[in-house]
This record gives C-alpha cells, sequence and structure tokens, in this order.
C-alpha cells in the first residue's frame, strides 16, 4: 500500500484500480476491493458510487488537499505521495521543523539563526484571536532558518522555524 | 462464427470420472505450487529478517500494479532437479503490470539458498530475457543473489546459453530501447554486477544493497586491502562518487516505490493492431475442461471441446472442416483478439499435414496469431503413407511452423510425442510463450513403445549370443525404461528442465494465453517469407 | 456561483421607499466595513436608488461587497484590520467619492465617538446615533450608572472608578462568582470569571493589563455572575424627533469565548409577560437617553426570571436579521430612514411580530478544536435556498480566508411558523450549505441544533461547555471513510492516472494470478 490520505489525524494506506467498469479501492485493512466510482456533472457537483450505491457529491482540490461535502459535512483529506512519505520516513525530520499550531502573527520572536537552544526553549510568541501562544523547541538544537518577521501573519502548518538536520543514526526499513 | 456445439453428456459417467480425477491432479500441482513458492526453512525466513530483507513475494505485492494480472513463468523450475532443494530454481520471473505498463519481472529469491545461481536459474533468466526481446517487454530486475553456485560453475559458466547470455540479452533489450530497471536489494557481486550495470536505471537499498566485482573476502585474498562492503560497493559511494548507481534509497520500501516511477516515466509500445472485438466469455463453463480430458492418454477426444472452453462466446469458424479431420483449423477470439487455431484431433496425416502448412499461411496473410493446442502422437507411418508423401507433408508443415512472422502460442494439451511435436509448434519453434497441462506428457515416443523397441534390440542381441529371455528377464528389462521414460516424459519434469514456461491449471489457459497475446502485441508482425515446401 | 440573492423583509416598503430617498440629504453612503455587513447595507442602499461606495483593504479585493459597490475606494494599513480603523483614510474616501452619509456597520470604528465627531465635522452624516450617546454607553462604567440612575435592573457589581483605592476590597464583596469586566471592552473580549477570592488580586492584575492591551484602558469594574446566564437583548429604534420603540427581544446564549454563535426570537425562555417587560425596559432605557438610531440593550437573565442591564451597544448587530424576519422590517432602511431625518412613523402597537427565526453563525473555525480559527480558499461555495431560508455572506467562491480578518463568513437565517418547523429548516440548509477549502462550523451547527437541550429551548452561556460532545469530532463511520476515499483516490491525479494506464484486458482481468 504505496499511497496514502491523512483525515483529521489518522492516515489511512490505499490503492486504486481500474475494473472493467469502473474502479477498486484497496485498503490496507481489508482483503477485498471496494468497487468504486466518480462521476462528474455538469453542474460541478460529482456523483460518488460505492459498492453499487450512489450519491451526490461536491469534490475541490487544491494542491495535495482535498475537499468534498458528503452528507452534509465537509471534510478534508491530504495526500501523500508514495515517495514524499518514504523518503520522510527514514529522515526523522519531524522535530526539525517548527510549524504553526493554528493561524495568527509573529508577536515576539526570541530565536535567530545560529543560536543553540535547549529543549523547552521559548522561540516564539503567536497571537490567534487575541490568544497568545508560545511556541518552545522540542529538542536541543541549532536554529537554522527563521521563516517570518513579527507583524507578518500565517496559516495553520506553516513552516515558521527550522532547526538544524539532527544526524539520524542508522537506518529505517 | 457460429458457436461451437458441445456433444459432451456433463451428467455422464465418463465425464464425472474425469472431471474426478483432473481435479485432484490440479490440486497436487496447486499444491506443490504454493509449496515451492511459499514454504520455507525457518532458519532462511530468520535470516532474511535478520538482513531487514522482504520475502520475494512480498516485494512483487509491492512492486506490481493492485488489482492487476501477475502471469509467472515457471513457478516449478528445478522441481525434479537438486533433490527438490532449490524451489523455482530461487528465481520468480513473470509477467505483470508496474504502473500500468506490462514488464518481465526477474526476481532473485533469497530465501532460496541465498538467491544463489544454479543452472536452472540461469536458464529461468536467460529464458525470461529471450521473452522479453521476442516481446518487447520493458524489465525489472529485482537483484538479491549470492552470485553463481560454484560447484555446478561447469554448468552455468561457460557455453553460450549459460551466465553470459543474461548480459548479452541485456545488451540487445537496451539495443532495441526497450529499457530496463534494476532495483539492487542484496549483493550484485562478480557477474552479478553487470545486471544493474547493464540495467538503463538502477536504484539501490542503503545498507543491504552492494555492487562489486568481487566482495571483500576476495579482495583482501586478492590485494590484501581491507574494506567494508558499504565502502566498496554501497549504495552512497555508487551513487555519488561512482555513478554506478541512480537512486539511493533508505528502505525497500522507497527503492520499490523509486522503481515504480522510473517505470511510469518509460515510453508506452505502440502496440500491433490485430482483428479485435470487444471480449465474451466462453459460453460453455471452462471448468468443464476437467471432465473433457480423458483419464488415459491413450484414449482420445474431440479437441473441439477444448477449443469451445477456451474462445470467447466458444464461438469458432471452421476450416476445411471436411478435409484432414486430424487436425482442426480455425479462427476464434480470445479476450477479444482474433488468433487462428491449430489443434489435434488424432495422428497426422497427408491431407491434415498439407491442411495445417496451408491455415499458418493463411494466418500469416491474415496477420492472424496463432494457437497450437498439441495432443499429437505423430505423423502416420506406413508404406501407403510414404509413398502419398507424408515426410514432404509433415516437412511443409515443419517449413510453415518455422517460418511463421505473426507470434505463436502453444498449449500442450494432453500428448505430445514425436515429430508431431515439431509441426506443432513445440519447444524449439519459437513459440512466444508455451504452457502444459498437469496431466500432459512429452517425449519421442510414448513410454511402452520405447520401452518396447528398447528390450527388442537386447532380446534380438542375446538371442545371437544364443541367449534365451524369460517373461521375467523381458519385464526387467522393460519396467525400469518405461518408470525412466514415464518420469521423464511428466509435465513435472518437463517445466522442471524449463521445456515450456509453466504448468497451468486448464482453466487459468484462457487469462494466460490474453496476457500472453497482449505482451506479443508490442512486436510488430513483419511480413511472410518461407523457405522451399518440398511439393 | 454567486450567493442567491434572498428577499429582504418588507420589499414592497423598500420600494415606497426610494421615491422618499431621492430628497434625503444624502445621494450616497459610503460603507466602512467588510464582508457580510457590508454586503448587507449595500443591498438596501442600492435598493433605494441610492449610491454604494465600499472602501476595501487589497485583502478583500475579491470580497463581495467591492464587486457590487457602485464605487470601491482601496484603503491601506499595517495590517488589513489597521486599515478599517483609520478614520482619515476613510474620510478622505468618503469625500472623493462624494458620499454624504458613512454608515460604520458593526465592529471598527462602529462605536468610536471620536470617529463619529469627525464625520460629523466634515459634514457628512453618521448612520447611528449621537457622539454623546455613543460615549454614554461605550464607557460600561459610566453606561451602568446611568442606567441604574434611571430606575432599571443592574446586577449587584464594584466599579474601580468609585475608588479605585478600595476597588478589590469592595469587589470582595460582591457575591461570588464575579466577572471582571473591562471599562473599555465590549463584545465579550477580555473578560475573566472568578471563583475563589484567593484569585481575585491576581485576576484583576491580568484583566487589568489585558484590557490596557486591547482597549487601551485599563480601568474595570466587576458584576456578580450568573451561573449560566441567557442572553437576551432587545433591539431598539429611535428618530431624530424623540420616538424610541422596541422591536423586540432576541436570544443569544448559545456562544462560546463570550462570542455569540446562534441567535433567535422569539427567546423560547420568556413568557409574554416577560417578554413584554423586558422590552419596555430596554425601550425605556433607549428612550431615556434620547437615543437616535438602532441599538441593542443586553441582559442577564437568570433561572428565577430576574434579569440585569449587561450593556447597550450603539450600532447595528450582527443578529439583526431574525428581528427583520418577524417584524418585516429593514432594520438598514430605518437607519438610513432616521439619518436622513425621517421621523418613525409608526407606533409601537404597529410593530408586531410573526413566527420564529434564528440565525447560525458560520465561522472559519474548527469547533473540535478548541474553536480554534481556520483558513484556506473557498475552492466551492454553495448556499442553500428554499422556503425560510436567509443567507447573509460576506464571501464568494474564489477567495481565500485568512488570519487577518474575524473568522465570520457569513449568517444562516431561517424562519418558520414556529420554533419546531425553523429548526428543522435550518438542519436542511446547514447541510446543503457546502464550502470546501476551509474548515467551517457547520457540521458542529447542525449537531448542536439537533442536541435535545437545544430543541427543549434550555439553553444559557455555559451551554457548549456543559455538553462538550456537541463540539466534540463524532466518529467516522466506516461507510463514510470509505466514500470518502474512494472520492479522494479518484481525484487524485497520481493515483487515478496509474490506475487509467492499465490496459482494459488486465483491468478486466483484475488481481488474478496463474
Amino acid at each position: 500500500m504505496h499511497h496514502a490520505f491523512k483525515l483529521e489525524e489518522n492516515e489511512y494506506n490505499l490503492e486504486l484500480s481500474r475494473a472493467e467498469a469502473g474502479y477498486r479501492l484497496h485498503l490496507a485493512d481489508r482483503t477485498l476491493p471496494v468497487s468504486v466510482n466518480l462521476h462528474l456533472e455538469d453542474d460541478g457537483s460529482a456523483v460518488l458510487t460505492v459498492n453499487g450505491r450512489s450519491e451526490k457529491v461536491l469534490v475541490a482540490t487544491r494542491g495535495d488537499d482535498v475537499f468534498i461535502h458528503l452528507g452534509g459535512v465537509a471534510y478534508q483529506l491530504r495526500y501523500e505521495h508514495p515517495l514524499q512519505r518514504l523518503a520522510a520516513q527514514s529522515q526523522g525530520s519531524a522535530e526539525d521543523h517548527i510549524r504553526a499550531p493554528m493561524p495568527g502573527s509573529l508577536v515576539a520572536l526570541h530565536a535567530k539563526p545560529g543560536q543553540a537552544v535547549a529543549r523547552g526553549e521559548a522561540l516564539l510568541v503567536m497571537e490567534s484571536m487575541k490568544m497568545e501562544t508560545t511556541i518552545a523547541a522540542p529538542r536541543d538544537g541549532v536554529i537554522e532558518a527563521v521563516h517570518f518577521a513579527v507583524g507578518q501573519t500565517f496559516d495553520r502548518d506553516a513552516l515558521l522555524l527550522s532547526l538544524v538536520a539532527a544526524v539520524v543514526e542508522g537506518k529505517n526499513s | 462464427m457460429k458457436r461451437l456445439e458441445s456433444k459432451l453428456n456433463t451428467a455422464s459417467a465418463e465425464f464425472q470420472a474425469n472431471a474426478a480425477h483432473n481435479r485432484k491432479l490440479v490440486e497436487a500441482f496447486k499444491t506443490m505450487q504454493h509449496k515451492v513458492r511459499n514454504e520455507r526453512p525457518e532458519r532462511d525466513i530468520q535470516r532474511l529478517k535478520a538482513q531487514d530483507k522482504m520475502f520475494v513475494r512480498e516485494r512483487l505485492k509491492q512492486l506490481l500494479d493492485p488489482g492487476t494480472p501477475f502471469l509467472e513463468l515457471s513457478s516449478l523450475a528445478a522441481n525434479e532437479a537438486y533433490e527438490g532443494d532449490v524451489p523455482g530454481a530461487g528465481v520468480v520471473t513473470g509477467i505483470g503490470i508496474v504502473s500500468g505498463r506490462e514488464v518481465m519481472i526477474n526476481a532473485g529469491d533469497a530465501s532460496v539458498k541465498g538467491g544463489a545461481w544454479y543452472p536452472l536459474s540461469v536458464k529461468k533468466t536467460v529464458r525470461a530475457l529471450d521473452v522479453a526481446i521476442e516481446n518487447r517487454l520493458p524489465v525489472v530486475h529485482l537483484c538479491d543473489s549470492a552470485g553463481g553456485f560454484l560447484p555446478l560453475q561447469a554448468e552455468l559458466f561457460a557455453d553460450k546459453y549459460y551466465a553470459g547470455r543474461i548480459f548479452r540479452n541485456q545488451c540487445m533489450l537496451s539495443k532495441m530501447g526497450v529499457q530496463q530497471v534494476a532495483i539492487v536489494l542484496g549483493h550484485c557481486t562478480a557477474g552479478g554486477a553487470y545486471v544493474p550495470g547493464l540495467s538503463d536505471y538502477n536504484v539501490i537499498v542503503r545498507g543491504t544493497g552492494a555492487i562489486f566485482l568481487a566482495g571483500p573476502p576476495l579482495v583482501k585474498a586478492a590485494t590484501g586491502e581491507e574494506v567494508t562492503v558499504d565502502e566498496l560497493g554501497g549504495a552512497d559511494m555508487h551513487t555519488s562518487i561512482s555513478g554506478t548507481a541512480d537512486y539511493p534509497a533508505s528502505s525497500e520500501e522507497e527503492a520499490i516505490a523509486i522503481a515504480r516511477d522510473i517505470v511510469a516515466q518509460f515510453k508506452r509500445p505502440d502496440k500491433t493492431r490485430i482483428e479485435w472485438l470487444p471480449p465474451e466469455a466462453p459460453y460453455y463453463d471452462p471448468a468443464e475442461l476437467y471432465g473433457v480430458l480423458p483419464r488415459d492418454i491413450k484414449q482420445g477426444f474431440d479437441i473441439r471441446e477444448v477449443i469451445a472452453r477456451l474462445v470467447d462466446g466458444s464461438r469458432f469458424h471452421e476450416y476445411q472442416p471436411a478435409y484432414g479431420k486430424t487436425l482442426i483449423c480455425g479462427y476464434a477470439h480470445l479476450w477479444g483478439y482474433k488468433i487462428g487455431i491449430l489443434a489435434n484431433n488424432g495422428v497426422l496425416f497427408n491431407d491434415s499435414a498439407l491442411k495445417g502448412a496451408h491455415f499458418i499461411e493463411l494466418c500469416n496473410q491474415n496477420r492472424t496469431p496463432i494457437l497450437f493446442l498439441q495432443n499429437i502422437t505423430g505423423f502416420m507411418v506406413g508404406k501407403e503413407y510414404e509413398q502419398r508423401g507424408i515426410t514432404k507433408d509433415g516437412a511443409k508443415m515443419i517449413m510453415a511452423v518455422s517460418n511463421s512472422e505473426v507470434p505463436k502460442f502453444t498449449v500442450m494439451c494432453n500428448g505430445s510425442f514425436g515429430a508431431g511435436n515439431y509441426g506443432m509448434s513445440g519447444r524449439a519453434f519459437d513459440s512466444r510463450f508455451l504452457f502444459s497441462w498437469p496431466q500432459s506428457q512429452i517425449s519421442v515416443m510414448g513410454a511402452e513403445q520405447a520401452a518396447n523397441t528398447l528390450a527388442d534390440v537386447k532380446i534380438r542381441q542375446l538371442a545371437r549370443h544364443g541367449k534365451q529371455l524369460t517373461a521375467e528377464d523381458v519385464a526387467a528389462i522393460r519396467d525400469p525404461v518405461v518408470a525412466e521414460f514415464k518420469r521423464k516424459s511428466s509435465a513435472y519434469y518437463s517445466t522442471s528442465e524449463i521445456w515450456d514456461d509453466g504448468i497451468l491449471d486448464p482453466v487459468d489457459t484462457r487469462n494466460a494465453l490474453g496476457i500472453a497475446i497482449s505482451a506479443a502485441l508490442n512486436t510488430p508482425i513483419g511480413d511472410p517469407r518461407y523457405g522451399i515446401f518440398r511439393m | 456561483m454567486k450567493s442567491p440573492v434572498n428577499p429582504l423583509p418588507g420589499a414592497a416598503v423598500l420600494e415606497t421607499s426610494r421615491s422618499r430617498a431621492a430628497n434625503w440629504p444624502f445621494r450616497s453612503v459610503l460603507i466602512a466595513n467588510r464582508g457580510e455587513i457590508a454586503v448587507r447595507i449595500l443591498r438596501t442602499v442600492q435598493a433605494l436608488g441610492l449610491k454604494g461606495v465600499v472602501v476595501y483593504h487589497a485583502a478583500d479585493r475579491k470580497a463581495p461587497a467591492v464587486q457590487m459597490a457602485d464605487q470601491a475606494i482601496e484603503i491601506t494599513g499595517a495590517t488589513p484590520v489597521a486599515a478599517y480603523l483609520d478614520a482619515k483614510q476613510i474620510l478622505a474616501a468618503a469625500k472623493a467619492s462624494g458620499a454624504g452619509a458613512i454608515h460604520p456597520g458593526y465592529g471598527f470604528l462602529s462605536e468610536n465617538a471620536g470617529f463619529a465627531r469627525a464625520v460629523a465635522e466634515a459634514g457628512l452624516i453618521f448612520v447611528g446615533p449621537t457622539p454623546e450617546q455613543i460615549e454614554l454607553m461605550g464607557d460600561k462604567v459610566r453606561a451602568r450608572a446611568f442606567v441604574a440612575k434611571g430606575g432599571f435592573p443592574v446586577a449587584p457589581s464594584a466599579i474601580e472608578d468609585d475608588d479605585p483605592a478600595t476597588f478589590a476590597e469592595r469587589a470582595l464583596k460582591v457575591p461570588f462568582p464575579l466577572l471582571i469586566k473591562p471599562a473599555a471592552g465590549g463584545g465579550g473580549k477580555g473578560m475573566r470569571i472568578v471563583r475563589e477570592a484567593a484569585q481575585l488580586r491576581g485576576e484583576i492584575e491580568r484583566a487589568r493589563s489585558e484590557g490596557q492591551r486591547y482597549f487601551g484602558d485599563g480601568r474595570l469594574y466587576v458584576e456578580r455572575y450568573i451561573e449560566n446566564p441567557r442572553h437576551i437583548e432587545v433591539q431598539v429604534l429611535g428618530d431624530a424627533h424623540g420616538k424610541v420603540v422596541h422591536l423586540f427581544e432576541r436570544e443569544c446564549s448559545v456562544q462560546r469565548r463570550f462570542q455569540k454563535i446562534v441567535e433567535e426570537t422569539p427567546s423560547p425562555a420568556l413568557t409574554p409577560e416577560l417578554r413584554k417587560r423586558i422590552c419596555e425596559t430596554a425601550a425605556g432605557i433607549a428612550r431615556e437617553a434620547g437615543y437616535r438610531n438602532a441599538g441593542t440593550v443586553e441582559f442577564i437573565f437568570g433561572a428565577g426570571g430576574e434579569f440585569y442591564f449587561l450593556e447597550m451597544n450603539t450600532r447595528l448587530q450582527v443578529e439583526h436579521p431574525v428581528t427583520e424576519m418577524i417584524t418585516g422590517k429593514d432594520l438598514v432602511l430605518e437607519q438610513l430612514r432616521v439619518a436622513a431625518g425621517e421621523p418613525l412613523g409608526y407606533t409601537q402597537e404597529q410593530v408586531t411580530s410573526q413566527g420564529h427565526s434564528i440565525e447560525f453563525r458560520i465561522y472559519a473555525e474548527d469547533a473540535s478544536r478548541g474553536y480554534t480559527p481556520t483558513t484556506g480558499p473557498v475552492l466551492v461555495l454553495r448556499a442553500p435556498q428554499g422556503e425560510g431560508v436567509r443567507v447573509d455572506s460576506g464571501i464568494v467562491e474564489g477567495q481565500d480566508v485568512t488570519a487577518a480578518f474575524d473568522p465570520m463568513l457569513a449568517k444562516l437565517i431561517v424562519t418558520g411558523k414556529d420554533r419546531a418547523e425553523a429548526i428543522a429548516r435550518a438542519d436542511r440548509a446547514l447541510a446543503e450549505y457546502a464550502l470546501l477549502g476551509c474548515v467551517t462550523n457547520t457540521a458542529f451547527l447542525r449537531r448542536l441544533l439537533n442536541h435535545q437541550a437545544f430543541i427543549d429551548g434550555q439553553v444559557h452561556t455555559g451551554f457548549l461547555d456543559a455538553h462538550p460532545e456537541i463540539a466534540a469530532q463524532p466518529e467516522l463511520n466506516e461507510a463514510t471513510l470509505h466514500k470518502l476515499l474512494a472520492a479522494a483516490a479518484l481525484v487524485t491525479r497520481p493515483m487515478r492516472d496509474v490506475a487509467d494506464l492499465v490496459p482494459d484486458m488486465h483491468a478486466a482481468i483484475g488481481g488474478w494470478s496463474n
């Protein structure tokens, strides 16, 4: 199972194959594929058929994000290309990138490139809807780069700070 | 095209008895195949785990597109050699779909003697690459081998079609513009280093993959230099310093994903266009094939009952229905593709041999691939037939088969004896794919006949010296011959020696042929040209 | 796709007002606001045949109001919000466009007395109350004192201004729990609940520093905090000739972080008698202040039926549409009429209410993650339509929702003959509302309105905290998960392309092996 989508905090591995009519969805936790198809209508909506049952859905994409309105609820999934996912696995890079937990703006900066920081040390303060949040270093390290200046706004998951990559011992598989 | 009318009574005792017998044979075949594919001594499984390696079947599962077919070739190679210790000859080959493209897979099975190359492993690999050349199939090599099996080096090193042929074939593929990608998942030592070396693209796994003409122990012995595997031929050295390898990967999973992405870059082949109609399942149930094939190989049956359970809609256009009736010729569709079929209904006579040669020419004129369904004991013999020119007529059929430009496919449905094998496009006649059914037999003549002939020679020899033989003496001469013949004419022996591309459950034949025909159409079909037909 | 055009209430009244509007002292109105309220005001302005001018920051370039306006003038600022607070630029824009009146909407400069004064000094008409009225009610301490003096009910409290030295001491005497509030605050911001005396001094310090930071004024007052109160407010309207009427109440108890999410009228908590009392109290307060133009008097309503004056907002409120739906009055029209000098022209008795209306605020936020604001492009926007459904939207397809502004995107207002019908219509409408590209709270709002306590009308300001299951993300069932994965896979090129490349025959044979 190479491809994956992230929905909420869960990652789902899956594959898509073509069937005689329509497609099959192969899921990691099931042996039998699910028969699926998506037919685009003129008005921009789509008809999704899963195991013979059809319903109207709205789908939009932007980059790796897929937005779906189904059954009166809107969902957001993020696609992970197999090469991206496998490359990331081998680098253990999660702790090198400090991302914004929510959209907001940078209020105060306590770190600059080249500075050595200790785990838990306050790196910056961000503000969102009149709530202030302090972001601390996830590990000991050295600041490689700061990507925003005080006063700038950013979205959730924006890369705020990078730490110099830690040396990874051994190989993951 | 009209649908064939089956004359079988599927409720008859005969049919039921045949079916029970053949189902048992197929079950035995499937059980053995499953064992050969999957069962390994525990210590070999543990060794793989300790080396951080995946079992070859798991690698293939990750490599191949989900929900697509895989036609494995010669799965039971070497099953009667090396005391059965080298299942599948330690190599997995077959045609699968990777990133939407038909490719040939050549995968080393490191769980079998470390992936060492036995003589039959080399033969299997060379065969796979020959198939790739003839059918212009891109190749994905999964390299994981301990190198040549030294005790048998005399049978795998020096001759024309031994190990060197693998590398020569790789060069031919490259010259033809048919791409290869190699994934280095283990050590590629000595000759083995040329597999990635001669591939257009290669990927190497950091930590387990290595490429070198000689490993550290040999290097130390040769020059005294002490060096580690990684320094000598590891992923980082070859991808950043020597440039021998193209893509480093941190894990087998990543390497396979990269290889899939590489295959996704290959240009797709221009398929040769032949007549085609939307496919249709056979009207008669292919499972009835078990009841069609008789329990006794000497017993005849109407081969049209086999055709009816293979082709689309069971529809068949028979050519010369009233002439040469021991050879059935005609057109049909299989998985949509139009094919010509030659199928035996008895011994080949003058008229059937002529009909066969003529029909082969018609198929070549029509650009129609040909399927040979063999159930042949040989050509008719005797004074009358020699005077009629049976030798000449057999020669014409063989001339037509040999020079046929359209792709040929052969299935040993039952018996394949003597020159009938040749006239019906046996192994030597370059069928793109050749399969056997589990109960089929192949030899120069029937076991009984051969035993009688040899016994006869011995009896006359002894008689010249004045010796008389009792019935027991005769049996003592005959019986071992019969046994030996029987063993070496079974489908299992044939497939062990890689005289065929695998044994098939009859019911699987339709899918196998569909995949084979599709692969064959990567190659253009030339204009027919024949030698001299002795008239 | 454009948002559907909702019929404004009293469309017929608008028609007749057109001819009168031709004689008003202003022919064009500049709207110093953005988002949905700018659209809302613009619609009435244009329906009256007046010219609508809008100021906008570059971040709002694609906003619907900017597209609709007769003239749109770009303004700049260190931040987008700063631009809309820049009185100088706004007045300059008004002058450049020849606007005769400025409508401040809500938020931004709408309750800035200095701005109201500057507008008057520039010879323009401010659509709202007088600067003095803004100042009076803007200072929560002064407002309280004024209301108490008038004999209207206020909550037990301690006001710092009365005697700063003894403030903390007097605060301790107010029955706990109590609420520390900034004197210059409003809209629910900067308030702190204190339950234990020991925490009081510390909370006073923090509240003071926040008040200073956010409102530029560190003065405080404390009030008795009524546990799980209901928040009931009354719409009032006064003309320049001393006439004041109320247009009934609105219940705004469903809140998060002291901000309203759902507002409805009539309030399910009020008997007809209580309703009359609260509304007349509000009208009385407005009358006492000689209030001009539209305003809202907010009350805290306790379980026993007691109510206290909370504050008065001297502007048009976000939730005004529900009042419009049950009274049939266009409040923006009434505001413009009053600003133009017209008398109200109707008595209190002539103000009637019919049916039940509920407004749901659609926010760009993730209810299941503590309501954190969300951002993203508006890739698809489909607003619901149908009987009793009105959508006041401030966004269109193609815009980006950013962290630069308040996360309210639109308001869904549903009206029915009774509360049950309104709730049923709202459920359907929220299910139909589709915004793809940015997380919104529509699914959360549906869970809210389907909660038994809400259906029973048992709401109060602590309602959401008391029922955390409403905000919580429900478990995804397997069937829905498969549908989502299927749809996502089928629109993702790397997955789709590889599947499509497989030849027909191999696809038909499927995952077979010999």
